[in-house]
């Protein structure tokens, strides 16, 4: 319950002071936010699990979005930036998908 | 297989997407026992806090696609526009220069004497480089009509689209049934003319053409029928069974088939006038031969 109201707030937050994104982070914000997303549906699955751990969770937050936004960051430099962005983004997505499916078991016992 | 107990990464990936980590906090905590109510606490906020940066960060990015979004679409609509608007000139300068050419050839008959005039407007006639009317045939070729998948609804192979190959065997087959000037979709041909495919558009002497295309030929009589009988017409006939293209020859009086572009002159230049130029609206014929 607290986890989404924190969530709600923080997109209020997002809505209310309209931020913009210096152009040098745009590229890594798609990545952050697939980054992210994977660190949500872990621990939401961890929590049905009953395996919830907080510093689990923040450290998992941060360190998917510090990786990702470095491997793009090398990329970049190293002429590959889109091939390593897919990369990023098909190996968070299997997670993503095979957390979501495990919590989809977890609700619906199928 | 080295290591039977741990399977290699990819099937690791697939099989079990759950952080490990989560696995080996719990089994800490079983082993120590809860943590003390300050732990508990710094947590909660912690996990709160990064709760709210998820949060705000889902907010920036999609505010930032949304952003992004109309920047493309108005530079594609701008770039429309453009193009839009150059068509227009040019057409505006075609009608001008048509005029133009126009006012040249009467002001040419005037100055030159009846048989001279009259042999330079049939060679005009028969270079495509004039204006011309008169008797003969339309023939309609559009491409078939997409066709869908059954069952998904997504558009397949079209095998029945009309290509640049197609409009040459059709003007070449009118040429050879004898027609004497042809036009597809209004666009004059002649001698040196091109048909040709740019990506999936048919470009006739540059200027995109589109379907249905309508080729007008002006010619004998008979030119309908002998253009149905040739091999290219029996051809196309077959092709409206096989591929549902469309086909049609049509007998047509009174065409009109506009001039075609001035050709570009390769190797001649004009000659500078000697002399003072008399103007262009003169109202006097200069005698000819003169010079």
């Amino acid at each position: 319950m607290i986890a989404v109201l924190a969530l709600v707030a923080g997109i209020a937050l997002g809505i209310v002071f309209e931020p913009s994104v210096p152009a040098a982070l745009q590229p890594y914000l798609p990545i952050a936010v697939v980054a992210a997303l994977d660190a949500v549906f872990g621990g939401i699955r961890a929590r049905l699990d009953g395996i919830f751990d907080d510093k689990q969770f923040v450290v998992s937050f941060i360190s998917n979005v510090l990786v990702a936004a470095l491997i793009v960051y090398l990329g970049d430099q190293l002429g590959v930036g889109g091939q390593l962005s897919t990369g990023v983004v098909v190996v968070l997505g299997v997670r993503i998908f095979g957390n979501v499916a495990a919590i989809r078991r977890h609700l619906f016992r199928a | 297989m080295s290591t039977p107990t741990r399977p290699d990464f990819l099937t690791e990936l697939f099989s079990d997407a759950v952080d490990p980590a989560y696995a080996a906090a719990a089994e800490r905590r079983a082993v120590r026992g809860p943590e003390r109510p300050l732990w508990r606490r710094i947590g909660l906020g912690l996990r709160v806090l990064t709760l709210v940066a998820v949060g705000f960060l889902l907010t920036v990015a999609y505010r930032q696609v949304v952003a992004a979004e109309p920047e493309s679409a108005r530079a594609r609509a701008g770039l429309v526009d453009e193009v839009r608007a150059r068509q227009a000139e040019t057409d505006d300068l075609q009608v001008r220069a048509d005029r133009l050419r126009e006012e040249v050839a009467r002001q040419r008959d005037a100055a030159l004497a009846g048989d001279e005039a009259t042999a330079l407007r049939n060679l005009e006639a028969a270079t495509g480089l004039g204006k011309v009317t008169g008797d003969g045939v339309a023939v309609r070729v559009a491409d078939a009509p997409a066709a869908a998948d059954p069952v998904t609804g997504a558009p397949g192979a079209n095998l029945g689209l009309v290509h640049d190959r197609d409009l040459q065997s059709i003007v070449n087959a009118l040429w050879q049934s004898g027609a004497e000037a042809v036009a597809v979709n209004g666009q004059r041909l002649t001698a040196t003319s091109t048909i040709r495919l740019a990506g999936s558009a048919i470009l006739v002497d540059y200027r995109p053409v589109s379907s249905p295309y309508e080729i007008t030929a002006i010619g004998p009589d008979n030119l309908g029928q002998v253009f149905g009988d040739s091999p290219t017409g029996k051809r196309f006939k077959r092709y409206i069974g096989a591929y549902g293209m469309g086909f049609e020859v049509r007998e047509r009086g009174d065409l009109t088939l506009p001039a075609a572009a001035e050709p570009r002159l390769r190797y001649a230049t004009p000659k500078q006038p000697t002399g003072t130029p008399s103007p262009l609206t003169s109202p006097s014929p200069t005698p000819s031969g003169g010079r």
